[in-house]
């Protein structure tokens, strides 16, 4: 559906100096993916997605939408698409319906059918009824779902959404979310985000990016069991050391380190005084690399079980890591980590 | 080219559901009506004094400064936003990437622009029905006033497509706006300089050539100069080609 290869883009800034945005990336989407973008913001996320959509031309490189090349064939490239850009711009003095009339009359909708697939879009994502307010009254969480029903209002085979959910309130995080995975079943659906976890919960595969490159890719399950981590953090009420002994001897278990006093669970229990039996300690525990999740959740489970066996309070134990930079620091050691940057 | 009725519905309507066109028109027809007012008094009490030639149509479209002082003030603001705001706002997104051309988009929103210079134009008929009435004997010339109002259409065609390009190459409305009054105010000085250089210099043919002024004049009296017709056809025909390269080259900025 979506071929990219080799592609650039440079923007000239105000300085004169040449900066690069997107550098060399190639990939492919097949067929009824949902692929997610991932990455740190500034990353060259929305400039791709923007010459994905045809808004913006590549310096080098050549993209192709459905057969179609953005730059030579764009028209047709563009009807292939359904685009939501980021932040969802919209004209407030419209209705959302006569909106997205507008819309699916500019996108070649026939007009016998145009109301019936405007009335669906809307139905599909969960703004019907707003359908006769004026946009420019609506909240974000509706903004969001009138240009999602923009995007596929035509029924295009590709829709490509860019940060679908930034600025929303939990609730409607998980509304989106919903819709994104409903839209992947009729759709091919290219999304980008800098939330990890809006990609585990979305997308069958994850494309990273980083300082304009693409560091890696792979799908979503690679990089859940890497944002598993391999480690997972213990409070332990009682002596470090014979806690970490005994942690030692579990099962799975290859190394302990005393991360600290855990001050806040500590202070809870009144006993700031650092030797006073009681003190709270935080423990990191490593289990063996390349442990699977359900592997290192039987060792915490264990870990647990061994202490309080040995009369040690437990009062929190939680697996740890697997922020967007430990992905990253996961990923790039395999992949050719990027040159300097910025 | 399909994609131009559409973007033409919209503009139209961005025009007229905000107060902008509506304040814009009651601008406009308060300052011409107290403009013909004006002269039809003046006419109908001083006929004696005033050259045989004058009627209040020529002088009312031709002879007066006030026409194009009207167009300096509303063109801009009119045409502004068009491309500007919604490059502010990013709508432009969503509306480049929709399967359309640059030629349509630009096109939709000048034919949408004129139209409302037209509807704003449109009332002014009346005082030629009013100026019927009080003269019976039919002195009104037709063909004078009709030649009149192309020159009012090809005046504002062109300014409305000045105004077009200026807003297709600034993200700032209000850069859009002094720029295009800056440049009709320009050739409405340059207008000017035709009586202060003097006879056959270049400068003065060139003068000549660009003054509104000038132009307006022979349109009130019924004359319709090719040379007219080329430099109208010029000043909207460039700036809609610009504006139409300048929507292009945002892709590759």
């Amino acid at each position: 559906m979506i071929r990219v290869s080799g592609l650039t883009k440079r923007y000239w800034s105000a300085t004169g100096r040449a900066q690069v945005a997107v550098d060399d990336v190639s990939f492919e989407v097949g067929k009824g993916e949902v692929v997610g973008f991932l990455g740190p913001n500034g990353a060259g996320k929305s400039t791709t997605l923007r010459i994905l959509a045809g808004f913006l031309g590549p310096t080098a490189g050549a993209v192709t939408i459905d057969g179609h090349d953005v730059v030579t064939d764009s028209f047709e490239a563009r009807r292939s698409i359904g685009y939501m850009p980021e932040a969802v711009p919209l004209h407030p003095e419209m209705r959302v319906v006569e909106y997205l009339r507008f819309r699916a009359e500019l996108k070649r909708v026939p007009r016998a059918g145009r109301r019936v697939r405007v009335e669906e879009a809307m139905t599909r994502a969960a703004c019907i009824d707003v359908a006769n307010q004026r946009i420019g009254h609506l909240s974000k969480g509706y903004r969001q779902r009138v240009g999602l029903a923009d995007a596929i209002v035509a029924r295009p085979p590709i829709v490509i959404l860019d940060e679908p959910t930034a600025g929303l309130d939990p609730n409607q995080i998980r509304d989106v979310r919903q819709l994104v995975r409903d839209l992947g079943r009729e759709h091919t659906v290219v999304l980008s985000t800098h939330i990890l976890g809006e990609v585990e919960a979305c997308a069958t595969r994850v494309l990273l990016m980083h300082h304009g490159k693409l560091v890696a890719q792979g799908p979503t399950d690679e990089i859940r069991a890497l944002r598993g981590g391999t480690t997972a953090d213990l409070s332990v009420r009682g002596d470090a050391a014979i806690a970490a002994t005994i942690l030692r001897a579990v099962e799975g278990v290859v190394e302990v380190a005393r991360v600290g006093a855990d001050d806040a669970a500590s202070d809870v229990a009144g006993l700031l005084d650092g030797q006073a039996h009681g003190y709270v300690q935080r423990l990191r525990v490593g289990f063996a690399a390349g442990a699977t999740v359900e592997a290192r959740a039987l060792g915490v489970e264990r870990c647990v079980a061994a202490l309080v066996a040995r009369g040690l309070g437990v009062r929190e134990a939680h697996p740890s890591g697997g922020s967007l930079e430990d992905v990253f620091a996961a990923l790039t050691r395999e992949a050719p980590p990027p040159e300097g940057g910025a | 080219m399909t994609s131009f009725w559409p973007i033409y519905k919209r503009e139209m309507f961005a025009f007229f559901v905000t107060p902008l066109a509506w304040v814009l028109i009651v601008v406009f027809l308060f300052t011409q009506g107290m403009h013909f007012y004006l002269l039809v008094d003046q006419f109908a009490h001083n006929a004696a004094e005033l050259g045989g030639d004058e009627t209040p149509l020529s002088a009312f479209f031709g002879n007066t400064v006030l026409l194009y002082m009207v167009l300096f003030v509303l063109v801009p603001p009119m045409t502004m936003r068009l491309f500007a705001e919604e490059r502010r706002s990013g709508t432009i997104e969503s509306l480049m990437t929709a399967p359309v051309s640059s030629a349509a988009v630009v096109l939709a929103k000048y034919a949408a622009a004129l139209t409302t210079y037209v509807a704003m134009w449109l009332p002014t008929v009346l005082y030629l029905v009013i100026l019927r009435r009080a003269d019976p004997d039919g002195q009104l010339d037709w063909r004078a006033a009709a030649s009149a109002y192309l020159g009012v259409l090809l005046v504002g065609a062109g300014y409305l497509a000045v105004g077009l390009c200026a807003s297709a190459l600034t993200r700032s409305q209000f850069l859009a706006m002094l720029f295009t009054a800056l440049v009709l105010l320009t050739l409405f000085i340059l207008g000017v300089g035709e009586f202060v250089t003097s006879d056959g210099t270049l400068l003065h043919d060139l003068c000549a050539h660009v003054s509104v002024w000038a132009h307006m004049n022979d349109f009130a009296s019924g004359l319709v100069d090719s040379r007219h017709l080329v430099f109208y056809g010029t000043m909207i025909a460039l700036p809609l080609f610009v504006a139409t390269r300048a929507v292009d080259a945002w892709r590759w900025g």
